[in-house]
């Protein structure tokens, strides 16, 4: 590993960057704003994108106590969810350009959504679960201003829930903390887990109940039931690009952390086989079929996205609830796959608010004549997000369904793949009819006063770009393949 | 001898006699009079701070010039002079961060009397940190109960009043418990001195007599002193104590005074009747289920609580339940944590009281939260130091509630019986403590549109700057921990 100062640098521009937005003074022109927004989005992927041509490099920043360094190192887990964030946010900070400019605040905005940012890059490059467990909390913390960014009453509520949630979980995984720091050998993230043999033997039961604390403590970010609640309230309230932003990454936060915990500090073999293991799977696919099943009975436009993202987000743990490098590798296309379409669905649905101001499924008859563009970019990465090939989600589905097929999980191995086919199904119905109702409103359409409502270039070309992604990485997934073939199997 | 060795009974002398001539004193000298006291003091404590570290041992100082057994003993190791450097810096910074709305709430004819209270509050503080003699610890408990009573009452309205006529009850409950507690300990082993007394309870112990009496002193003790320090369910006098008193007694109380009390029951454990008796007697067991049922009722109390400083009070509640949770663990590590608490606790709260009356101020001087809504726009600094203190009491990495917090649960981990309940309730009381410190940062930064003045942190320079040394304090001892840890351990293993 090579120690480098560079590391922290693309944490620490975004951070400082987003403060210096929040204390400017409030005269200073809204194009100003929008130009150190876009300096602080676009040096920081520079710096990003340097820091991963470095390779294995690593910088411990002070030690909190003797044993307890806040740590950064950047592995392949950090490369992929690191360039997911940064293209993310790139994609609905520009967006944002148009779609808050009639919001008030958008210096505050902008601000916690730089802090945000460089948080992010942070909690990706943890390199031990104290660094990263600060980044996390950090995280619930910055992004909750973005969830209460209009300050009407239920946007409060939403944020107190969405915190209140957060930090029930945030202290479950402390919890489990305080047991490894007394059991492991170290807190660095060591793939393949870093317990001796001995001690895992001996404090078996001890062991299982933290890593179960964790699974759930980590679950509630990602949305996993029983603590999935705070998410499709939290999530709609927020402006369309911050939602965009919390359903597609913020909550990726909650699956890095599992990640995290089960390979690199306990390790799958720990776990296989367990109770641990059977419940969390249990608990993965019932979240992706409740989720599945809300969404499609949901009539809010974006609240229905919401719930389609905590039975997303459960693709992704009950392929890494299976513990086999297969769906393991699924689980982590899908988190690639996942964030670029549920973007581009919120951002979608936030341009039809802003052009529009319909806000609920029945309305939007008609509104692919309305915004044609828009609604074909919807229509293409719901046919990704339910996996019809080639789009990208076909792909992850594909790696999740064999691998859950290989696993050797008992009852698991057939009723995983059934119950991701029935979710695909609800998936079709609760995305598709925007689509058939938006082109064909049947024949009481009135369509004399139709008029064309595109959104303006901002606000298209980040979903355009989004589409083209979630459906060209459905039919070139080979390279994104080979960077998973290269690591997945190392933390079996 | 050398010199430096002189400097704990300096600094208690010099405050008392600062006490003495502040009574004399107008108003504006009186105050510099004190400054400078807490300045001097604290400087001589660092000096022996460094004394001590260098040395590596502590020393016992002769007061008069009667040899022990019968003459009346200072003792000063490391930990004594990180107390008194500690306790020094936060007093300085209470008060500075109170003095303008001292102006406003006290009588300016009364104004040195309030300093004659402050210096005696500091010297019998200093005792408590630095005697070696029980009696003499008795005494100065009187004095600080006494100050401490005062100090409460000199807003002269009906509901400080109220206030210290409570506290003056608990309190003297509680000295009295002590007190008899002393006398039976006295009647045991004939001695005052702490380390005489050591020596004879150890051979009363092995002798297998007493052993009665001797659980009933520990009970005696351990309970007074826990009625002073606010220990659940001795408590019902803090809330409005804390609440209704003058900002910068509020910040002193609950940082300091509470806290040497419970440093005095730490010597008391450690240096008079021995820790491992205490860990014997199951006396800990019982201030171990007192301090995880003070943690729940202290957080829940907060939370129900519509009142600002009423709230961060009851917070206290459940803060000096951790304290005695850290020590009913019955371990050296355990005693780290709770030692390193007090230090964290003490560091934060005063944050925060002095912070919170930043907030109520520009809320046209009202302390419910609806007022409060916006209220960190109109007092920016005020706002961020709130924020900083709740962080800190949640516990978010970098600032001190974490370290101690972290502390408590390693310490925990290493007791295997008391492992779970300690754990649980830990977490517990974090999630509890979330609820009603971000409830509230989200209410001062929540915009409102109200009519309140805005402060900006050019108007008041001196309130500015004390809540960025706050900050900054807080900070130093969330990352910079290490050292104050191995300090505090050093100090403990001298004192057994």
């Amino acid at each position: 590993m090579k120690e480098t100062v560079w590391v922290i640098v693309p944490v620490l521009i975004p951070v400082i960057m987003g403060i210096f937005l929040l204390f400017m003074k409030p005269s200073k022109s809204r194009k100003t704003l929008l130009w150190i927004t876009a300096a602080g989005l676009f040096v920081t992927a520079g710096l990003v994108g340097y820091v991963l041509s470095l390779g294995d490099a690593g910088y411990t920043l002070f030690y909190l106590t003797d044993t307890l360094p806040v740590f950064f190192r950047v592995d392949s887990v950090s490369r992929l969810f690191v360039s997911v964030v940064t293209f993310i946010w790139i994609c609905s900070g520009l967006y944002a350009f148009e779609y808050m400019k009639h919001e008030e605040n958008n210096k505050r905005y902008f601000g916690f959504y730089l802090l945000v940012y460089g948080i992010l890059v942070g909690l990706d490059f943890s390199g031990n679960l104290v660094t990263f467990y600060m980044f996390y909390e950090l995280m619930t913390l910055l992004s909750m201003p973005l969830v209460l960014h209009n300050r009407s009453h239920e946007a409060v509520m939403a944020g107190l829930k969405y915190l209140f949630y957060s930090f029930f979980g945030a202290y479950m995984v402390l919890f489990g903390i305080y047991f490894i720091y007394h059991y492991a050998n170290t807190m660095s993230f060591t793939a393949g887990g870093v317990f001796d043999a001995a001690v895992l033997a001996e404090n078996r039961s001890l062991l299982l109940a933290a890593a179960f604390l964790m699974l759930i403590g980590f679950g509630v970010k990602a949305g996993m039931f029983p603590l999935h609640a705070w998410l499709p309230t939290a999530h709609p309230v927020a402006p369309a690009p911050a939602s965009a932003a919390l359903s597609g990454i913020i909550v990726k936060g909650g699956v890095l952390g599992i990640v995290r915990v089960v390979f690199y500090i306990f390790g799958a073999d720990f776990l296989k086989g367990t109770w641990v293991q059977t419940v969390w799977m249990t608990l993965a696919l019932l979240t992706v079929f409740m989720g599945s099943m809300l969404a499609f009975l949901e009539k809010g436009f974006k609240k229905r996205l919401a719930y389609s993202t905590v039975s997303q987000i459960s693709y992704i743990l009950f392929g890494l609830s299976v513990l086999q490098p297969v769906a393991v590798t699924g689980a982590l296309l899908h988190v690639v796959f996942h964030a670029i379409i549920k973007c581009t669905l919120f951002l979608c649905a936030g341009a039809v608010i802003y052009q529009t101001g319909k806000t609920k499924v029945e309305e939007l008859s008609g509104i692919g004549k309305q915004m044609p563009v828009t609604i074909w970019c919807y229509t293409f990465v719901s046919l990704a997000l339910i996996g019809i090939p080639p789009t990208s989600g076909f792909v992850s589905k594909w790696y999740l369904a064999t691998g859950a097929l290989q696993s050797g999980t008992g009852i698991f191995t057939w009723l995983g793949p059934v119950v991701l086919l029935l979710s695909a199904l609800l998936t079709a119905g609760y995305l598709l009819p925007v689509t058939v109702k938006g082109f064909l409103p049947g024949n009481d359409f009135d369509y004399v006063s139709l008029q064309k409502r595109e959104a303006n270039g901002w606000m298209l070309m980040p979903i355009l770009l989004l589409t083209i992604c979630a459906v060209a990485l459905g039919m070139f997934p080979n390279s994104l393949a080979e960077f998973f073939a290269a690591f997945v199997p190392q933390l079996m | 001898m050398a010199f430096v060795q002189n400097f704990p009974f300096f600094s208690i002398v010099l405050s008392m006699f600062a006490g003495t001539v502040s009574s004399v004193l107008p108003q504006k000298p009186a105050k510099y009079l004190n400054t400078a006291v807490i300045c001097i003091v604290g400087t001589m404590s660092a000096v022996l701070l460094g004394f001590t570290l260098q040395t590596g041992e502590s020393f016992t100082y002769m007061m008069g010039h009667f040899p022990a057994p019968w003459g009346n003993e200072i003792r000063a190791g490391v930990l004594e002079a990180a107390m008194a450097l500690f306790f020094c810096i936060i007093m300085l910074l209470s008060l500075l961060g109170g003095r303008k709305k001292l102006l406003g709430e006290v009588e300016i004819t009364k104004h040195n009397l309030y300093y004659i209270l402050i210096n005696l509050l500091l010297s019998s503080l200093l005792a408590l940190i630095y005697t070696n003699d029980l009696f003499t610890a008795y005494v100065f408990v009187e004095i600080n109960t006494i100050s401490a009573c005062g100090l409460i009452m000199i807003r002269e309205n009906g509901r400080t009043i109220e206030a210290a006529v409570r506290y003056m009850i608990m309190s003297l409950l509680g000295s009295g418990l002590l007190l008899i507690g002393i006398c039976m300990l006295y009647d045991l082993t004939g001695h005052l001195l702490m380390s005489n007394i050591r020596e004879a309870v150890a051979q009363i112990v092995a002798e297998g007599t007493y052993s009665m009496p001797l659980l009933v002193t520990i009970a005696l003790i351990s309970v007074g002193l826990a009625i002073k320090s606010a220990l659940f369910p001795f408590h019902s006098w803090l809330p409005d104590a804390y609440g209704y008193s003058t900002v910068s007694s509020a910040a002193i109380l609950s940082s300091l005074v509470s806290k040497g009390y419970v440093f005095l029951l730490i010597k008391i454990f450690y240096r008079v009747i021995g820790f491992s008796i205490i860990r014997e007697s199951k006396i800990i067991d019982v201030l171990f289920l007192f301090g995880l049922a003070g943690i729940i009722f202290g957080s829940l109390s907060a939370i129900k609580e519509n009142d600002i400083r009423r709230m961060i009070a009851f917070s206290s509640v459940a803060q000096i339940g951790y304290i005695y949770m850290g020590i009913g663990l019955g371990t050296d590590v355990g005693m780290i944590a709770s030692v390193f608490h007090i230090i964290a606790h003490a560091a934060t709260k005063s944050l925060l009281f002095v912070a919170a009356i930043g907030l109520t101020d520009v809320s046209g001087g009202s302390r419910k939260f609806i007022d409060l809504t916006g209220a960190a726009y109109r007092n920016k600094v005020a706002g961020v130091a709130f924020t900083v203190g709740s962080l800190s009491m949640v516990g978010v990495p970098v600032f001190a509630g974490f370290i101690s917090k972290f502390l408590f649960a390693n310490a925990a981990v290493y007791n295997s019986g008391k492992m779970l309940p300690a754990l649980v309730v830990l977490s517990i009381s974090t999630i509890l403590n979330a609820i009603y410190f971000m409830k509230t940062v989200i209410r001062i930064y929540t915009p409102a549109k109200t009519d309140y003045p805005c402060i900006t942190w050019k108007q008041e320079k001196l309130y500015a700057v004390t809540m960025v040394l706050f900050m900054i304090l807080n900070i130093i001892l969330g990352m910079g921990s290490q050292p104050i840890v191995d300090l505090i351990q050093q100090g403990l293993s001298t004192f057994a």
